[in-house]
């Protein structure tokens, strides 16, 4: 399982002229061929000279850096970075070229022919889901959610193995954010690229990242590790000041609803008696019960309505509210619990019920 | 009552010479353009030059205006005085003194084009592996074409009106009609050579403006909702 790694820096320093204290000091990093490494921190830590270092946009002081096999300090920087992917926060389109002509940038450099060109743009179209009728257009005529992509797609140009993104999601409103993330995963599940990500934005890091490398002020390493081994076990004071007081709840958003153990829930068939309801729920202790029957789960009703009646027939049936789906995280289940009156999380898979989660279950699921 | 005043203006003007006299109108508008395009190529090249030393060495930028701007303040009439006894009465005064007056607007329009490409667009492109050859040439210059485009027409203007007083040091252009009309005291080719003036500079501005349209088409269009 061990390979080589794809980018290995090995004992990186890199001092500012004029600073007596270093920005890196001594980071010592291997990053597998297609793992998301994101780098994360204060500002101060060192993390964007980190990955400015990798394609020699900042030169380090001293260590060693390898991509690909290849000493960075031995190819020329501009060849070097050719085979780089690089996206920025400001995504830095020009202004003056066409969006194709963006996205065209890095073949050009490399002299590809107009219709190698041509296809290759066709493709990254496609690939980051831009409309093709943006192909002519300038960068100023998009909004910020579409030049995120278009940048992307400028980056992916060439089919570099390994891309640098610095807080590439940063410049947008949350709700786009989130979808570009989504579908940045999943573009990600398709090419497998080897990623260096900087944010200084914990959840980002723990949603996109494979592993995280946590960084502190004058660039020392404080762990490197997958999102939930950081947030299981964290090194030290200030990684666990980092993740924030809420350790709990982000290790729940990485945990999918299909790790769970679901139970049944005081779930009866239309054609019980009441009485056999009323057993079901003080078996649960509740003070409502649900029906459906066969793999269905059509509603509930509160126990008060049971009063008088011998049979479940002719009630009106309440609906549950939200309904999870099997590739939710535990965040989300949480979430439905606390807003539910029936405090549970009814999980479906399509139409198919398969069981329901209860804060209890949920939290059994982080400690163990 | 305004109807009369314009009548009675109007009578001033004679009809008749500017009919006799279009040949020359013609003749003289070449002059000026030729004058003032040697003056605004010339001035180009060099406020390039001079750029270029400013961006490069950041330096000499203070210096560089600071004695384009002195340049700028001489007073056109005594500059031509200074020049003739090196450059005779000739076109070389002639343009040596016009293309020391755009220097100034043209060196600082350029640097500030220059300096004004956002500093993201830079790091991408060289994040990409443009060269600084490369990120200069098919970056910054054409992001900064604007701004440049903006100098160069303020230059123009500038040069046209100030091209009239090169009659004074013996050459052609609409400052024949002016000078020639002050000494005959004669209204109608004063006002001829004033307002042709005036017309070129504004058709000429109005050329650079439809020459910048043309050249960055990315510069007009905005975000669309």
């Amino acid at each position: 399982m061990q390979s080589t790694p794809m980018i290995s820096l090995e004992s990186v320093t890199k001092t500012y002229p004029g600073e007596s204290l270093p920005a890196v000091d001594r980071l010592t990093l291997d990053i597998a061929e297609g793992e998301i490494v994101v780098l994360v921190g204060p500002s101060g830590c060192g993390k964007t000279t980190t990955l400015k270092m990798i394609n020699r946009l900042i030169e380090p002081t001293s260590g060693t850096i390898v991509v690909a096999g290849r000493n960075v300090l031995d190819v020329p920087a501009p060849t070097l970075r050719r085979g780089i992917g690089y996206v920025i926060q400001q995504v830095g389109l020009l202004p003056h070229r066409t969006i194709a002509e963006n996205i065209a940038t890095v073949p050009t450099l490399l002299d590809w022919d107009r219709r190698r060109i041509d296809e290759r743009v066709d493709e990254l179209f496609d690939v980051v889901d831009l409309d093709p009728a943006m192909r002519d257009r300038y960068p100023s005529e998009l909004s910020g959610g579409q030049r995120q992509r278009v940048g992307v797609a400028r980056a992916l140009a060439v089919d570099p193995p390994v891309m640098l993104m610095d807080e590439p999601f940063g410049a947008v409103d949350p709700i786009v954010r989130a979808r570009l993330q989504d579908q940045f995963l999943d573009i990600q599940r398709r090419i497998g690229k080897t990623i260096v990500m900087v944010t200084h934005d914990i959840d980002e890091a723990i949603k996109l990242g494979d592993r995280i490398a946590l960084l502190n002020v004058g660039g020392t390493l404080e762990q490197f590790d997958t999102p939930m081994n950081i947030l299981r076990e964290p090194a030290n004071e200030f990684v666990v000041d980092f993740l924030g007081n809420d350790r709990g709840l982000k290790r729940l958003s990485l945990i999918s609803i299909s790790e769970a153990t679901l139970e049944q829930g005081p779930v009866i068939a239309p054609s019980s008696s009441v009485e056999e309801a009323r057993r079901v729920m003080a078996r649960y202790d509740v003070d409502w019960i649900g029906v459906g029957e066969a793999g269905r789960l059509d509603g509930w009703v509160p126990g008060s309505v049971l009063e008088g009646r011998t049979n479940l027939e002719g009630l009106e049936l309440l609906r549950f509210r939200s309904w999870l789906r099997l590739d939710s995280s535990l965040l989300d289940a949480l979430d439905t619990v606390v807003s539910s009156h029936t405090s549970v999380a009814a999980v479906f898979d399509g139409d198919r019920y398969l069981g329901m989660l209860t804060a209890d279950t949920i939290g059994k699921e982080i400690i163990t | 009552m305004t109807a009369t005043l314009i009548s009675l203006e109007l009578a001033f003007i004679d009809w008749g010479w500017i009919g006799g006299h279009l040949d020359d109108m013609w003749r003289a508008t070449i002059e000026h353009i030729v004058l003032t395009s040697i003056a605004l190529i010339i001035g180009m090249i060099l406020a390039s030059l001079l750029s270029l030393v400013a961006l490069r060495w950041r330096r000499t930028y203070g210096p560089i205006t600071w004695v384009t701007g002195i340049l700028y303040t001489i007073p056109s009439l005594a500059l031509f005085t200074f020049l003739v006894p090196i450059f005779g009465l000739s076109l070389t005064t002639a343009e040596v003194a016009l293309v020391s007056y755009t220097l100034l607007i043209l060196v600082r329009n350029v640097v500030a084009g220059i300096d004004g490409v956002p500093a993201d667009v830079i790091e991408a492109s060289r994040g990409m592996g443009m060269t600084e050859r490369q990120t200069f040439l098919s970056v910054r210059v054409p992001i900064a074409l604007p701004v440049i485009i903006a100098g160069l027409r303020i230059a123009a203007v500038t040069t046209i009106g100030l091209v009239t007083v090169t009659v004074l040091i013996g050459q052609g252009g609409y400052g024949v009609f002016i000078l020639r009309g002050i000494r005959r005291q004669f209204a109608t080719e004063i006002l001829v050579g004033t307002l042709l003036s005036v017309i070129l500079a504004v058709l000429v501005d109005a050329a650079l403006a439809g020459f910048e349209r043309w050249a960055t088409p990315w510069a007009r269009r905005s975000a669309t909702p």
